[in-house]
């Protein structure tokens, strides 16, 4: 049976594309899935470094798609799970060295051989976000509460339902809770009711995401932290387990927490 | 060679004009190249005849639909006058035919110049819906999302974006929406903005009229 492709995008830059990736493919591939992350965003390549493996790079997707080397050649293996794979993007080309046809016909090779295969899709809506998700099956909408974000993630998803890619899912980005509790903050309903579409997790805003992405290494490896376990309870879902969302503030552990104090 | 079920756009003629039938996966730069070559080998050929585009496979934002009236225009005379979007749902460009359907397939409601535009799903940021006479939504307008109608709009949601009413002119124009809170909204020549700050939940519906040549918005 054919993988599932996956692909992560916003629209607007800079929410979290490219940590999400990361995590959820380190998620599942600790769920013993076979698993491939294809970094789409040719000329501004992010996911190596946040995978901690910018120095082991030899060969990249274009050079896949230009026939310079074999696909097995280009993936490199993650340093702690053996089943994790990442194909890098070229840094010194540009989005239109790749067509969209090409990126079909690579994601369906790879979603031979796969359970996973997960498309970091770049910021935009030009030539590679189409190359992005040309390919995939599903796409996750990464937002953060803000009204530009969430106006960018409108205009994808209406891109992604036209270019007749239906399975759409939401993730909610940097929430900080006690900004939401004072009215200072848009909560997940609100972007949930604008956006119109399944939510499929919550991630607190957490100073861990910054010294990870850092360190190179996921968040999911760390287990105390918030936004790591939001991570793993996304991937979760998304491998088909049933995970309740508490009290119906999505992944709501601050408010179990507090609950707890409570009594 | 390509088999003839890949070429970019097929062309059938029927007893009114031509139906341009786009392919599903071709980019639409090379839709164009094709059409524009197509139309510059059959010379006359294309003069003066109606055509429909079948956009029900294909996705067309409203910028690529005026690049193929006037590719069609320029290359071979002919005018677009019909875009079939799904099954009970179509625009036409050219009234000047009455607006009625090129093609016999399209259900008689469509037939009347005055039937409105039906939405049904909600209307996303960087949507554009250009509707000929009154236009009804049934689903959200969201921010970034612009609806322009000639006559009334009627939104089964909350208008958030931007909806333009009377756009012909015509000052008696309403919109309506369960909820009004708008980027801007516009009826015949008159712009208003909404003013800062969180306004009362309307209790049913708003509605959105001139009064005294000014924008009001109401509750009922």
């Amino acid at each position: 049976m054919a993988g599932k492709t996956i692909v992560v995008t916003s629209g607007k830059g800079g929410v979290g594309k490219t940590t999400t990736v990361a995590n959820i493919g380190t998620v599942l591939a600790k769920k013993k899935h076979s698993v491939v992350m294809l970094d789409a965003d040719i000329g501004l390549r992010n996911l190596d470094v946040v995978m901690g493996l910018e120095n082991r790079i030899v060969y990249n997707l274009v050079d896949i798609i230009e026939g310079k080397c074999r696909k097995e050649q280009a993936m490199l293996r993650d340093r702690k799970l053996n089943n994790l794979f990442i194909i890098p993007a070229a840094q010194t080309r540009e989005k239109d060295a790749v067509q969209p046809e090409q990126m079909k016909e690579l994601c369906r090779q790879l979603a031979e051989e796969f359970d996973f295969v997960i498309i970091d899709c770049p910021a935009g809506i030009e030539r590679g976000f189409k190359n992005a998700v040309a390919g995939a099956e599903i796409a996750i909408v990464v937002t953060t509460p803000e009204v530009s974000a969430i106006r960018d993630a409108d205009r994808v998803i209406g891109l992604l339902e036209a270019s007749l890619l239906k399975d759409i899912h939401l993730i909610v980005n940097r929430l900080n809770y006690r900004m939401v509790k004072k009215g200072d903050m848009m909560s997940t309903e609100d972007i949930v009711n604008l956006l119109s579409v399944p939510l499929l997790g919550v991630v607190p805003e957490s100073e861990d995401v910054v010294i990870s992405t850092n360190r190179g290494v996921p968040l999911v490896h760390d287990r105390g932290s918030k936004a790591g376990i939001a991570f793993q309870r996304i991937a979760a879902r998304l491998n088909g387990e049933s995970i309740p969302f508490d009290n119906g503030y999505g992944d709501g552990f601050l408010e179990r927490f507090k609950r707890l104090f409570r009594g | 060679m390509q088999p003839s079920d890949t070429l970019p756009v097929q062309i059938k003629a029927t007893r009114k004009g031509f139906t341009l039938i786009p392919d599903r996966d071709t980019p639409f730069a090379e839709i164009l190249t094709y059409l524009e070559r197509r139309l510059k080998e059959s010379r006359e050929f294309f003069q003066r005849s109606t055509v429909a585009l079948d956009a029900r496979n294909r996705a067309f934002g409203t910028d690529e639909i005026l690049q193929i009236h006037r590719v069609l225009k320029d290359h071979g005379g002919a005018s677009l006058a019909e875009v079939r979007l799904e099954e009970d749902l179509s625009f036409w460009l050219d009234t000047r035919n009455g607006g009625s359907p090129l093609d016999s397939k399209v259900s008689k409601s469509k037939q009347q110049d005055n039937a409105p535009l039906i939405v049904k799903h909600t209307c996303r940021s960087g949507m554009q819906i250009v509707a000929p006479s009154d236009c009804l939504i049934l689903g959200d307008v969201n921010p970034g999302a612009e609806v322009l109608a000639m006559g009334d709009i009627i939104v089964f949601g909350n208008l958030r974006g931007v909806a333009h009413a009377g756009a012909g002119g015509n000052r008696s124009a309403k919109i309506w929406a369960l909820s009004i809170e708008p980027n801007q909204i516009r009826i015949a020549d008159l712009v208003a903005v909404p003013p800062r700050g969180n306004k009362p939940t309307p209790k049913r519906f708003e509605i959105a009229e001139i009064q005294n040549n000014l924008i009001e918005v109401i509750t009922i």
